[in-house]
This record gives structure tokens, C-alpha cells and sequence, in this order.
């Protein structure tokens, strides 16, 4: 499965604004009665503010602009526009409620969707796409449509909205004039449409350009004291300015492209007004048209029209740049995990916990890293996976914890095909300690505990006490305030060592019935690491342990050795024996 | 209106950031100014052409539009084309103010030593490089022209309002102060409620980081709902905030429609009684309402604009505190090369309550070899970093010839120290960048680093060879594949002094062996200093340092320490077993 997000871009057929709107539509399906609510409020509030500039034109041309002037008439209409004016008051408030409520949890359903999919894709997604980049991607992107959703949105609609009404007075009061004042709208629309593929595509650009940028600062000061101790100060310095000046041409031409809209449509609306104005006066002169409709309400319905055009100049690079951070998000959405739940009923005769059958493995299509591998792990039993580095240990151990699934074969887990257990019972029964630890900002105890329903309740007292009994008091001792100690995530605040013991008793606790540990001890000293093994050899007697390590003290007192090397797992029989063939085939390698 | 802007507090600092653009301001001021004069004739024109029209047709005469229309058609084009340059203009000095902002940080950044980047942190420094200089971006782009321009678009509305008729426009010009009034007091109570919002976006973002960074851990735990949970919680939270800036805005906007409608309500009323008693003509009554429409917008954009300002000060703040950081100490002059001898006398390091180097002493000479061994977190990694400079001892000296670390010029110093850190980090560059990181390296000493690293076969087995691109952290190579580069860029840079942290830990053993014996045949006289786990291969070096706890427990070769030392004897006897198995 390719989850490489950049390649994924790249291919990606374009789609065009109002397919990815509707693909986000669809998320707010629930919404309907809410919409419904808003959009009539939306109705009347528009019509309300639109009917002003009419009754104030009609008032004018029946009692102010002619030979009977009315007053008494004038003070009539100003009652009515009050009236008016307070609905209006109320309606505008339910349509900026209700609009701006719909928005909101369409961006908390958006939200939760991505990270729904995040926690559902396989590690491989994870080791295809660069983390800085992911993190950026999914920041940024989430962070432009949160300003769309909660500050451009409601703009965005009540402007259409006003829009679409004063287009609809225009026409219905004098159509020749209304007709003719629409026509620059009409280029507006036709210069919008052509250039909108461009602006989409130099925002688009800049995105991407931003994502490199912060993904380029996030591996240099990550990676800063290499950045010292070599005297490669300049190489940061050299590398940033280069994404900095990609970064900065990119987004001087999306920031033209975005800005430029609005000198357009200010002329193009101006020139709407000259048509009123010209052909408003030709029309009154030949009776066509009332002078007070004339001098103020198609002036304000052409505002009206126009002015919330230009907004949505502005508004309409902001929906863009939310469709542009929403279609790199639906690309995400859009993944489906390779790493599914088969339904298959069938048993196969196998009494082993645990078995490779025939299995084939690569991480991309082209490179197969694991060839034919086929071994049984019996239960209570100790294994060690032993070889050169690179001899596909650590992929032999994502298998068996179900990473990733063969290419071709079957993992076999209790004599039924792996990928027929339900993932809570799969990891229940496999606990795998990473070789790079990872630990959660937050206690010791939160790192131990962590997925871990049993204990969550435990008082610190309590807690001890089961680790006592696990015989895991001596490795919790190493830490200063005990449970409570702090840890931050990729932190330097305790050591490498001491974050493997973490994971170490985060798998112990979770009393699994296979345990592997690849090179889960690499960097605890000895001593520690006896008591390491003092711990795996307590373990409840149907516990099967699978080590994996280059120090073979660590293995000596496995019942099985499997040898390691360019793909392929052999069983290595007794520790001598396995002492000889990774002698040889080191010499090989 | 303009004495409301006034009154806010001058934000420090913000607009002296723009003195080197000084030229390009004036120039974007200036063309917002010209564009916004024209603007506010043009209702002056339409009431001219409505005046005229039916003042000519009251005195039957005809009406020719035309100039009108040629006077309107010139200062449209002529506010296009200023209103088209002030765009460009203004794109241009946010994106280079933007660009000269982050550079200027960066350069900064790039002179700071190691602590002083674990101190801010790295996703600090990256917000300031990205959102804080975004911010600022914001200001120049948008704050400073509109409100420039908003602020002359009242002033001059309400003096043209004033010359057609005072009365009237005293009326419409109170709505000023209420929807300015409203607005800033609702606005106050939103920004409280944008900064509770950014701690729970930073809070989302945390969650979603960890996630990814420990989505492995996650899988083999099956802890996704756990996950997802916590996700939720924060959330939540966003959308609680969001909805409450939002009944704050929905309580704003009626206030902000209704008083421009009761503005226009008195036009009508007020307006309607001039022109019965012919104190005013249709014409002007007409732009009254034209001018209304230009007069609210811009008291709205001055309260968003404010916000930016703010925005912008808080991000200009925290950028300058990187930007004042004292410089790193521009450290000695010594650029001799270094012979290899290195002394620590008394060395103390404290973290927080918790020492974690106490009374650190020993010497060693020039091109021998020294072993650290000791159990987690008895400050072996410490050690090492002392000694490349990375951290600073609290107390004590670090000597290396006789000579205060701190006296030798760094660059020289690091060109004759290598490194192997303990962590494999890997840069998104290709194998050959990795490896010959430093930019002094030379074709030979590449090639020697790779062959002495063990690296040919493996670099030889890829597609693009030494060319081939490696990926962040190093997803597609083994763990002994990314110590070994590690080590081959440690010592393509020809150092005097190799320091090795916990090499051992993910390459075989035979591999180990191997390379140790490359680096005793290919680096002559090189003194190194190797944090281990394995006693098994350091038994013959000159030294073995035994630490625990920050402390030296013993020291001496492996004979002595043996008959000495206790905890090195326990030490030795865990890995006796097998070490006989250990090539």
C-alpha cells in the first residue's frame, strides 16, 4: 500500500472546488434541520434589509419628490422601516447562531474525523510520510479550516445571501436596468472562473512550501547538537535559507494572486454604478423609472450587490485556501488501512501459539526483505532472534505483532489466521517493546499505565503493590519520585536507558502471552539488564518470550534460537550451535 | 474614531520593525491615500449627475451625461490602478519583511549553542519561525494600510457629510461611536477568549504529535480509542470556545445592521423634510446614503485590525526574546591542533535538585584509550557531552592539552572531535551528505570513513549508492545500519579524539570488532573515548572508568579494576556467561 501523502498529491486527479465542498458537505448530513432553520433566517433577514432602499425610493418618488409632497406619508414609512428593522434585529442574530453553530461542529466533526483515520491507518503510513511534514500538514490544514469555519463562514454565506437577494431586487424592479447593472458581474464571474485554477494552484504551491519549510526546521533544531558538534552551522543556516526563499517566492505569488481580486472587482463595481447612473438617468427621462428609486434604491442594491462581492473577493481566497487545506486533508481521509479484520472461519491445524507459514514480506512492492520465512513459537517457551543488523530481525517482530501483513503467506496466532482477530484481542494476547521507547508527556506512572484498563483505578499505594509483585520494584526504584516522576515526550529529561525500562514495565504489566523485545535493553547497563531477565524468567510459565538482540548474554537462556540473516529465519537449535552460525555468518556478511 | 485608535497603548517595538522598509511604506500609504481620496468623490460625482440632470430638466433644457461619465470612468481606472500597485506593494514588503524576519532568526538561531535550544525548545522556535512571523506578516499586509485608510475614509466622509448638509450628518455620524463602542467592548471579551482558544489548539496539536510520533507504540498496545479519547476531550473544548466567540459575534452584528439601519432611517425622515423644504436636492440625499455605505465598514475594520496589532505585538515580542538572547560566548582563539591529551578536574553538573555529574576527575593522554562503563543513568552520555562542549559543567574544568575548552576556537575544536551520539539521527539528505556532513571532509577521507565504518557492501547494495536520499529518522535503514553512518560521519571529518556512546549497542558484535580494529589500523593515534555496556570489548584499553550515580566508583585498567572493585567485578561476572562467545 502506498501512503506516501507527497506521491499521493502528485497523481492525485485535480478536482474541482465544488466536488471537495460536496465531499465536505457530507460530513454535516445530520445538520439538515439546523440548515433548514438558518437558511430561512437567512431568507428573511435579507429580505427584510433589501426591501429598504425600495420603500425609501418608493417614499421619495410619492411624497418627497413631487409636486404634492406628503410628509405626514414620509413619517408612515419610517414607522413601517421600523418595524422592519427590529425583526430584522432578531433574525440576524438566529442566522449568525444557527450558520455559525452548523460551522462549528462541522469543524469538531472534521477534526475528529482526521484523527479517527490516523489512529485507524497502519504504522507503514507512518513510516512513509516524514513526521514533521504530517504534524505540519494536519496543523496547518486543520488551522485554515478553523479560520474559515469560525471566522469567514457566516461572512461568506450572509454575502451570498445579500448578494443573491440584491440581484433579485435589480431585476424585478426595472429589468432593462437591473439586467444592464448585472453586467459587469457577469465578467467578474468569467474573470473569477478563469483565474481561479491559478490562485487555487499558487496557494496550493505555498502550502506545500510551508510544510517543507517547517518540516526542514523541525529535523535541523531536532537534530541541532549533531548540527554543533560537526560545525555545521552553516548547513542550517544553508538549508533553511533555501526553503526560506522558496517559501517567500511562493507565497509573493500566492499573495499576489489572492490580493489582486480585489482592485478588479472594486472597478468592475464601480462600473456598475456609471451604468446606473447613465442609463438610470435615460430611463427616468423617458418615464421609465422613478427618480427616488433611481437616485437611492438602485444605488443601494448595487452596493449591496457588489460590495459583499468584494468581500467575497477576499472571502472567496479564504474558502479557497480552506478547500486547498481540506483536499490535502480528505487525501488523508480518503487512506484506507491495508491492515484489516478478515472474517474467515476456517481453523488451521496448527497447536503452535504462534506460526509463519511461507511468508513473504517487503515494505514497498519492489524490495522484499523477508523470503519464505517458516517457524512455530510454542507456548511458555524462550526465543531468540539473532543475526546482523538489517538481516530483517525487527520486520520478522512487526509480523508477529502484526505491523504489517505478509506479501504473501500467513501469520498464524493460536492456529487461526492473524488477521481474523479482532485488533483488542490480538494485542491483548502480543506485547511488543519497540526499540525506540516512546513515552507520553505526562508521569511515570501515566507511561506504565498507559492503554492499560486493569490498573487505571490503582492508588499510587496500590500500583506499587502490583509492581512489586510483578517483580518489577527494583526497576521502578531507578526513578526519582517513583511513579510520580515526570517525563516529557522526546525530552532529554531522563535517559534512554531509563525510558526503555518504562516500556519495558508498560509490556510486563500488560501481562500478554507472547512478549517480544526487540533490542528493548540495548541501552541499560548489565547490571539493570540481569534484573531485566531475572523479571522475563518469572513470568507466569505459559508466557513465550521472543528476544531479539545483539548481546547474547540476553539470550543465553532461550530454549530456541532462530538466526537472522538477509531474509530468510533458521532455526538455530542449541546456543552453540547458533553461536557458530552467527560466527559464520557474520564472516558472510 | 481616531482618538480611540490613539488611545491604545503604543505596542513596542512592532512598527520599528518596519523602519528598513521604511521607502516601501510610505509608498503603500501613500497609494492607499491616493486610491481612498478618489473613492470618496465618486458619490460626489453620481450627485453631481443627478443634480444636474434634474436641474436641467426642470429648466427643460437637455442633459448630456457624458462628462459625468468620463469624470467617473477616470477616477474608477485611476483607483484601479493605484488600488492594483498598493496590492502588489503591499504583498511584497509583508512577504520580504516576513523572509528577512525568519532569516534573521534563523542566523540567530544557527549561532546559539546546544542548551540554549533545549531551553526554548524546538517546537518554540518553530512556532516563531512559522506563526509568530505569520502574524506579523498579517500586520504589515492588512493592519497598517487599512487602518491608514479607514481612519481617512471616516475622517473625510464625515467632513464631506458635514459640507452638504451639517444637521443630518450629525445625525448619521453618532452611529460612529455606538458601533464602535459596542464593538470594542465585544471584541475585548472575544481576544480573552482567542487565547483560551490558542492554548487548546496547542493542546489538539499536542495530542495529534504524539500520536504520530508514537503511532507504532499505539498499534501494539491498540490503544486508538485511548488515543481518541483524549483527542476528543480537547476537542470538545475547541468547539465550546468557538461557540462562545460566536454568540458573542451574533449578539454584535444586529447591533452593528440596526444602528446603520436607524442611520439610514433618519436619512429618510430628516433628508425626506430638507428636500420638501428645498434645503437639500436629490442628489445629495443620494449620497448621503452612499457615504453611509462607505462609513461603517471601516469602523468594523479598525476592531479587527486592532486584534491583529495585538497578535502581532505578542508574536514580535517572543520573536525578540530569541532575537536578544545573549549571543554564545564567542569562546578561545586556539586553533592549534590538538594532540589528544584531556584532563577533567572536578567537574559538577546539577540538574534542577538532581546532580548528575558530582566530582568528575580523571586524565587521559594522548592516543589511548579510555572505556566508560556504568549502569543507566550514572551520567556516562553527560560525560561525552561535557567533553564536546554541548553542555557546561557547573564547576570544575575541562582541559584538553593542558588548555581550557572553553579557550579553543569551537570550529577548529569540533573539526577534531568525533561523535557518535547514542540517538541515530539521520538527516532527509542523501548517504554521501550524511557521512560527509561536515563540509571540510574530503573524497579520501570519505572513502576511508566508509570502508573503516563497515558501510561499502551496504552502500554498495543500493540503488543510487552513495547518492541515495535516506528518510526522515531514518525509517528505512536498520538500527546498526544508522550507527555505523553515524560513526562514518564522526570520522570522515579525520578527528583527533573519537567519542563513541553506547556504539556497540545496536551493531553485532562481529561487526564491532571489525570496525574497531579498521579504526585502530586507519586512525593512528587517535585517543577514544567509548561509553559501553560490553566489558568483554574494552578489556584491553588503557582505561576503564566505572561510573554510577554521577560518581567515578573506580578506575584503572581491567586487571586492577578487577581485583579493586567490586561493582566492576559484579559487573563483569553478569556478562561472563557468554562473553566467551564474543568475537
Amino acid at each position: 500500500m502506498k501512503y506516501n501523502l507527497n506521491d499521493l498529491q502528485a497523481n492525485a486527479p485535480k478536482s474541482s472546488t465544488w466536488s471537495s465542498l460536496n465531499k465536505l458537505l457530507q460530513l454535516i448530513s445530520h445538520e439538515k434541520r439546523n440548515l433548514l432553520l438558518a437558511t430561512l433566517a437567512i431568507v428573511v433577514n435579507s429580505t427584510l434589509s433589501l426591501l429598504g432602499p425600495l420603500i425609501i425610493g418608493r417614499t421619495i418618488d410619492k411624497y418627497i419628490f413631487v409636486p404634492h409632497k406628503n410628509y405626514h406619508g414620509v413619517l408612515m414609512n419610517c414607522a413601517l422601516l421600523l418595524g422592519m428593522y427590529l425583526v430584522a434585529l432578531l433574525t440576524s442574530y438566529l442566522q449568525t447562531i444557527l450558520m455559525g453553530g452548523v460551522g462549528q461542529r462541522m469543524l469538531f466533526t472534521l477534526r475528529n474525523a482526521i484523527f479517527n483515520k490516523l489512529q485507524l491507518l497502519p504504522v507503514g503510513f507512518f513510516n512513509q510520510n516524514k513526521a514533521g511534514d504530517l504534524i505540519s500538514r494536519i496543523n496547518n490544514d486543520t488551522d485554515k479550516l478553523n479560520q474559515f469555519f469560525s471566522q469567514s463562514l457566516m461572512q461568506f454565506i450572509g454575502s451570498i445571501a445579500v448578494m443573491l437577494g440584491a440581484g433579485i431586487f435589480l431585476l424585478s424592479v426595472n429589468i432593462k436596468l437591473g439586467s444592464a447593472t448585472l453586467i459587469p458581474a457577469v465578467l467578474i464571474l468569467i474573470f473569477t472562473s478563469l483565474t481561479s485554477p491559478w490562485v487555487k494552484r499558487k496557494n496550493a504551491r505555498n502550502l506545500k512550501s510551508v510544510g517543507g519549510m517547517s518540516g526542514e526546521i523541525q529535523e535541523s533544531l531536532n537534530n541541532f547538537k549533531v548540527i554543533i558538534a560537526f560545525n555545521r552551522r552553516d548547513y542550517f543556516r544553508k538549508r533553511f535559507e533555501e526553503v526560506n526563499t522558496q517559501n517567500y517566492e511562493s507565497a509573493v505569488g500566492a499573495g499576489i494572486a489572492n490580493n489582486s481580486y480585489v482592485p478588479v472587482y472594486a472597478l468592475f463595481s464601480s462600473f456598475a454604478q456609471l451604468i446606473v447612473l447613465v442609463y438610470g438617468i435615460y430611463l427616468v427621462s423617458h418615464g421609465q423609472l422613478g427618480p427616488g428609486v433611481f437616485a437611492v434604491s438602485y444605488f443601494s442594491y448595487t452596493n449591496q450587490f457588489y460590495n459583499p462581492l468584494r468581500q467575497l473577493a477576499a472571502l472567496w481566497t479564504s474558502f479557497q485556501t480552506a478547500m486547498a487545506g481540506w483536499e490535502r486533508i480528505a487525501q488523508i481521509l480518503a487512506l484506507e488501512t491495508d491492515i484489516v479484520t478478515i472474517d474467515k472461519k476456517v481453523k488451521e491445524l496448527s497447536p503452535s501459539l504462534l506460526e509463519f507459514r511461507n511468508v513473504h514480506f517487503g515494505y514497498d512492492d519492489d524490495r522484499e526483505i523477508l523470503h519464505n520465512i517458516n517457524f512455530k513459537l510454542e507456548r511458555g517457551k524462550t526465543y531468540a532472534l539473532v543475526g546482523p543488523t538489517g538481516g530483517g530481525k525487527t520486520t520478522t517482530a512487526s509480523l508477529i505483532a502484526r505491523l504489517y501483513d505478509p506479501n504473501n503467506g500467513m501469520v498464524l496466532l493460536n492456529g487461526k489466521d492473524i488477521r481474523t482477530y479482532q485488533p483488542v484481542e490480538r494485542t491483548k494476547k502480543i506485547g511488543f517493546i519497540l526499540q525506540e521507547p516512546f513515552l507520553f508527556t505526562g508521569t511515570v506512572r501515566e507511561n506504565i499505565l498507559y492503554g492499560n484498563e486493569q490498573y487505571i483505578s490503582h492508588t499510587n499505594e496500590q500500583l506499587e503493590q502490583v509492581i512489586l509483585e510483578a517483580n518489577l520494584g527494583s526497576l521502578l526504584a531507578i526513578f526519582e519520585s517513583g511513579l510520580d516522576t515526570n517525563v516529557i515526550s522526546g525530552g532529554d529529561s531522563i535517559s534512554l536507558g531509563q525510558k526503555q525500562l518504562i516500556a519495558f514495565m508498560r509490556a510486563v504489566l500488560r501481562n500478554p502471552e507472547l512478549l517480544i523485545l526487540d533490542e528493548a535493553t540495548a541501552n541499560i547497563d548489565t547490571i539493570t539488564e540481569k534484573l531485566l531477565s531475572d523479571i522475563l524468567n518469572k513470568l507466569p510459565a505459559s508466557t513465550t518470550r521472543v528476544i531479539i538482540a545483539h548481546r547474547l548474554n540476553t539470550i543465553e537462556n532461550a530454549d530456541e534460537i532462530f538466526f537472522v540473516n538477509s531474509g530468510e529465519v533458521i532455526r538455530a537449535g542449541s546456543f552453540d550451535h547458533a553461536m557458530d552460525m552467527l560466527l559464520k555468518g557474520k564472516r558472510v556478511s | 474614531m481616531s482618538q480611540t485608535v490613539g488611545s491604545k497603548p503604543k505596542p513596542p517595538g512592532i512598527f520599528s520593525l518596519l523602519k528598513p522598509y521604511s521607502g516601501l511604506v510610505t509608498l503603500l500609504i501613500l497609494f492607499a491615500l491616493f486610491s481612498n481620496s478618489v473613492n470618496l468623490w465618486l458619490p460626489k460625482i453620481i450627485s453631481h449627475g443627478i443634480d444636474g440632470y434634474f436641474h436641467n430638466r426642470f429648466t427643460q433644457m437637455h442633459f448630456d451625461a457624458g462628462p459625468t461619465a468620463i469624470e467617473f470612468s477616470l477616477a474608477v481606472v485611476f483607483i484601479f490602478v493605484f488600488g492594483f500597485l498598493q496590492t502588489i506593494i503591499q504583498t511584497y514588503t509583508s512577504e520580504k519583511v516576513a523572509r528577512d524576519l525568519r532569516a534573521r532568526l534563523s542566523d540567530k538561531i544557527s549561532r546559539q549553542n546546544n542548551l540554549f535550544i533545549e531551553r526554548v525548545t524546538p517546537s518554540k522556535l518553530l512556532t516563531n519561525l512559522t506563526a509568530d512571523v505569520d502574524s506579523i506578516k498579517l500586520f504589515v499586509s492588512q493592519a497598517l494600510v487599512s487602518i491608514v485608510s479607514s481612519v481617512f475614509i471616516i475622517v473625510g466622509a464625515s467632513i464631506l457629510l458635514l459640507t452638504i448638509n451639517w444637521k443630518l450628518a450629525l445625525c448619521v455620524m453618532s452611529i460612529i461611536p455606538i458601533i464602535g463602542g459596542t464593538f470594542f467592548y465585544v471584541l475585548k471579551k472575544v481576544r480573552a477568549l482567542f487565547i483560551k482558544s490558542r492554548g487548546v489548539i496547542d493542546w489538539l496539536n499536542k495530542v495529534i504529535n504524539e500520536s504520530i510520533l508514537g503511532s507504532a507504540l499505539i498499534r501494539v498496545i491498540n490503544s486508538q480509542q485511548l488515543e481518541f479519547d483524549k483527542f476528543l476531550k480537547a476537542n470538545a473544548e475547541a468547539r465550546d470556545i468557538g461557540l462562545s466567540i460566536l454568540r458573542l459575534f451574533a449578539g454584535l452584528i444586529p447591533v452593528i445592521t440596526f444602528s446603520a439601519s436607524m442611520a439610514t432611517l433618519s436619512i429618510l425622515a430628516l433628508g425626506g423634510h430638507f428636500i420638501i423644504n428645498n434645503t437639500m436636492s436629490l442628489g445629495e440625499f443620494a449620497s448621503f446614503n452612499l457615504y453611509l455605505a462607505q462609513l461603517i465598514f471601516p469602523i468594523l475594520i479598525i476592531g479587527f485590525m486592532s486584534n491583529i496589532i495585538a497578535q502581532a505585538t505578542a508574536s514580535f515580542q517572543r520573536i525578540n526574546a530569541v532575537l536578544d538572547a545573549p549571543d554564545t560566548p564567542a569562546g578561545g582563539s586556539i586553533t592549534e591542533n590538538l594532540k589528544g591529551d584531556i584532563e577533567l578536574k572536578d567537574i559538577a553538573i546539577t540538574y534542577g535538585q538532581k546532580p548528575a555529574l558530582k566530582q568528575i576527575s580523571f586524565k587521559v593522554s594522548a592516543g589511548s584509550k579510555i572505556a566508560v562503563i556504568g549502569p543507566t543513568a550514572a551520567g556516562k552520555s553527560q560525560l561525552l557531552y561535557l567533553l564536546t562542549g554541548l553542555i557546561k559543567q557547573d564547576s570544575g574544568e575541562v582541559l584538553f592539552d593542558g588548555r581550557n575548552i572553553d579557550d579553543y576556537d569551537s570550529e577548529s575544536f569540533h573539526s577534531q572531535v568525533g561523535f557518535v551520539f547514542q540517538d541515530s539521527i539521520i538527516f532527509n539528505i542523501s548517504i554521501r551528505e550524511n557521512i560527509a556532513f561536515s563540509d571540510t571532509v574530503t573524497d579520501e577521507s570519505l572513502e576511508k570513513a566508509i570502508d573503516t565504518a563497515e558501510l561499502r557492501e551496504f552502500i554498495n547494495g543500493l540503488p543510487d549508492k552513495l547518492s541515495t536520499v535516506v528518510s526522515e529518522r531514518g525509517a528505512s535503514l536498520s538500527g546498526g545500519q544508522k550507527q555505523r553512518i553515524m560513526l562514518a560521519r564522526a570520522l570522515a571529518i579525520e578527528p583527533k579524539i573519537l567519542l563513541l556512546d553506547d556504539f556497540t549497542a545496536r551493531v553485532d558484535s562481529g561487526t564491532e570488532s571489525k570496525i574497531l580494529a579498521n579504526v585502530q589500523k586507519n586512525y593512528p593515534g587517535l585517543t577514544l573515548i567509548s561509553v559501553t555496556q560490553k566489558i568483554a570489548s574494552v578489556e584491553h584499553y588503557d582505561q576503564i572508568i566505572l561510573m554510577m550515580q554521577g560518581e567515578i566508583v573506580a578506575c584503572g585498567k581491567h586487571g586492577e579494576l578487577m581485583k579493586t572493585s567490586p561493582e566492576y567485578v559484579q559487573i563483569f561476572n553478569s556478562q561472563q556467561s557468554t562473553s566467551n562467545y564474543e568475537v
